[in-house]
């Protein structure tokens, strides 16, 4: 028995080769493109860019849980912020910012896997209580925390300034930063997709009952999914900190979380195409209707995401997967008539 | 202030709280769906509430009106929005529902603006109670009073007459019922009708205590999951007492341990809740749920 992975099928014969080149050229142009980018455009365009990159950190994170592994989490948002504190409190007190990547990661990994451990045996609407909690409880510590957090003002901070030798601007320089940083996160995802790990998670997802009898042991992975989780989450929060040199108790609140996992559905599970799509969505959008009509940005906010559910229920990114393989098969199709 | 007073103010609350959590549960019932939406659907019955009363009819008349345009509204949504997702992904049905949650919220913006207003009170002001054991308000009683009347007449509905009867038998099984030659879409209409004229009554209950604002049912929203999750989904008695239990907790917290304060007394039912769904994953009174292979 095999378990069901949403990869397309690779088709024999000529076409491969052909595709393979294909998709070579595509990511050479897509590195070209990303690299240009902030030499050419403005701050804003950058800033916004940089934002994209940030939460599709943290959807990929919130995907490797519920797209993975078919469990629920609205607690996304804390773990960002405690990535985001974790990064800003260290810069407050002087330290590098490899040091407050560690810290922040890693005390979103162990909050993740102390919540995880005894949630894991839950499913559906309890987990989805259950993590929901976080945020609600996140908001008021960060408030009360001042020693830490700065209350509930936030912290500001001067971190990854651009070296004088690049001669970068800082929103350039950090759109690097961050792009790099995500790069490697991504790569990182996918690599663990394809492996054990994610097929263990397919399993669970697809039947626990079946997954143990195939020798998976469900409660340890769904503890490490939710771990893997929440270490996004947190890196999400610190190239958040990255990006903006800001953080505040209102940054973490339910409804990013909520904003996020709309985003992984928007995008599409499963696709780390779709997180990405799935972060522009939250970051542009809300931009695009604001600029329409300030009054109604939220109401047309709102219709847009419903217009896109309607017209794509699996979301954009499997949407345009097929749409492309249409044109790919019926452009081989004509090839070959031609010969 | 006494302890008693303070329960009968925890008890109304979690009278708000339940009749907002029935309505969620009986959209889960019908149609599986948690319905992130059912607090700003609220919301806006609640503004259309006010309009009417701003125009000159009276409270009663213009709470019944809300109710009854809600009724007919939710249906509408639930045939022309959210039947496109029944039985599709979770996450997508979950997903429109906040499609609904942020384009109502935007609606009611645009419609009424975002300062706030007075809701009148149902209710008559002042109370019962001597002069040393303090005053119980009317519109505590009335708010506890108004939500043993939805319990009792949603109960007298499902277990009294033919309808409801086909409506649990739609909830058990919808195929079945389909092939029995129930009208499985407009019983589901019906369910999404009921839980917006409940959750209508809950706006216009917690207005007056409150200010009618655009985000007002948000906290309310989440006490309402906790309860019906705490109660097991599908348990309207276990979803009351889940309530009332929030309701009580919160207000005694908030008041008596100085830690807990007003900024965290929203934390300590979550978490308590936390803690009885850790032991008891299906909810106190839900029932434990068979899975095959």
């Amino acid at each position: 028995m095999s378990v069901v992975v949403d990869e397309p099928a690779v088709t024999d014969g000529g076409g491969t080769s052909r595709r393979r080149r294909g998709r070579a050229l595509t990511a050479v142009a897509l590195v070209l493109v990303f690299a240009v980018f902030p030499l050419v455009m403005s701050p804003f365009a950058n800033l916004q860019v940089t934002l994209i990159l940030v939460y599709a950190v943290a959807i990929l994170g919130l995907d490797i849980l519920v797209g993975w592994t078919g469990q629920v989490s609205l607690g996304q948002s804390a773990f960002f912020g405690i990535g985001a504190y974790g990064v800003a409190a260290g810069a407050v007190h002087g330290w590098p910012v490899w040091a407050g990547l560690l810290l922040g990661t890693a005390v979103a990994g162990v909050v993740g896997c102390l919540v995880a451990i005894p949630a894991a045996r839950l499913r559906g609407y309890a987990l989805g209580m259950i993590t929901l909690t976080l945020p609600v409880v996140a908001v008021p510590l960060a408030k009360r925390m001042e020693v830490v957090t700065g209350g509930a003002q936030g912290l500001n901070v001067t971190i990854v300034q651009a070296p004088g030798w690049t001669g970068l601007a800082a929103d350039q320089w950090r759109y690097y930063v961050v792009g790099i940083g995500a790069a490697i996160v991504f790569a990182l995802a996918a690599a663990l997709r394809r492996g054990r790990f994610g097929r263990a998670f397919d399993a669970i997802r697809v039947n626990e009952a079946l997954a143990t009898a195939q020798g998976v042991h469900v409660t340890r992975y769904k503890v490490l999914a939710f771990t893997l989780s929440s270490v996004y989450g947190g890196v999400a929060g610190v190239l958040y900190v990255v990006a903006v040199q800001f953080i505040s108790p209102e940054t973490l609140v339910l409804t990013l979380s909520i904003s996020m996992l709309a985003g992984l559905a928007i995008g599409g599970l499963r696709s780390l195409l779709g997180c990405v799509l799935g972060a522009a969505f939250y970051v542009v959008v809300p931009n695009l209707t604001g600029s329409v009509s300030a009054g109604q940005s939220y109401l047309l906010y709102g219709v847009c995401l419903l217009v896109v559910m309607l017209l794509m229920p699996r979301g954009v990114a499997p949407a345009l997967g097929h749409a492309v393989r249409r044109v790919a098969n019926r452009r081989e199709r004509a090839a070959a008539s031609g010969e | 202030m006494n302890l008693l007073q303070q329960v009968l103010d925890g008890l109304s609350s979690g009278s708000v709280y339940a009749t907002l959590a029935l309505a969620l549960v009986l959209v889960h019932r019908s149609t599986g769906i948690v319905n992130f939406a059912q607090g700003q659907m609220a919301v806006i019955s609640t503004y259309v509430a006010w309009t009417l009363y701003d125009a000159g009819v009276p409270v009663w008349g213009a709470i019944g009106a809300a109710i009854v345009l809600s009724l007919v509204v939710g249906a509408l949504v639930e045939r022309f929005l959210i039947r496109r997702f029944e039985g599709g992904e979770p996450l997508a049905a979950i997903v429109v529902t906040v499609g609904l949650l942020i384009s109502v919220n935007g609606l009611v913006s645009l419609i009424w603006g975002t300062v706030l207003k007075q809701f009148p009170s149902a209710f008559p002001s002042g109370g019962v109670g001597s002069g040393s054991g303090g005053t119980i308000g009317y519109g505590t009683l009335g708010t506890i009073g108004a939500l043993l009347v939805v319990v009792l007449a949603l109960n007298w509905l499902f277990r009294h007459t033919r309808l409801g009867l086909a409506f649990r038998a739609v909830a058990a099984n919808p195929e079945s019922s389909a092939l029995l030659g129930l009208p499985v879409g407009r019983l589901l209409m019906l369910g999404w009708g009921l839980a917006a004229a409940v959750g209508a009554l809950a706006g216009c209950l917690v207005a007056p205590k409150l200010y009618l604002a655009p985000e007002m049912m948000d906290s309310v929203l989440t006490y309402a999951l906790a309860a019906a999750v705490l109660g097991g989904l599908n348990s309207a008695l276990g979803t009351v007492l889940a309530a009332w239990f929030i309701g009580v907790v919160e207000n005694l917290a908030g008041t008596y341990v100085s830690f807990v304060g007003g900024d965290m007394k929203i934390a300590v039912p979550l978490v308590l809740m936390v803690l009885i769904l850790l032991l008891k994953p299906e909810g106190v009174f839900g029932h434990k749920e068979v899975r095959r292979v």
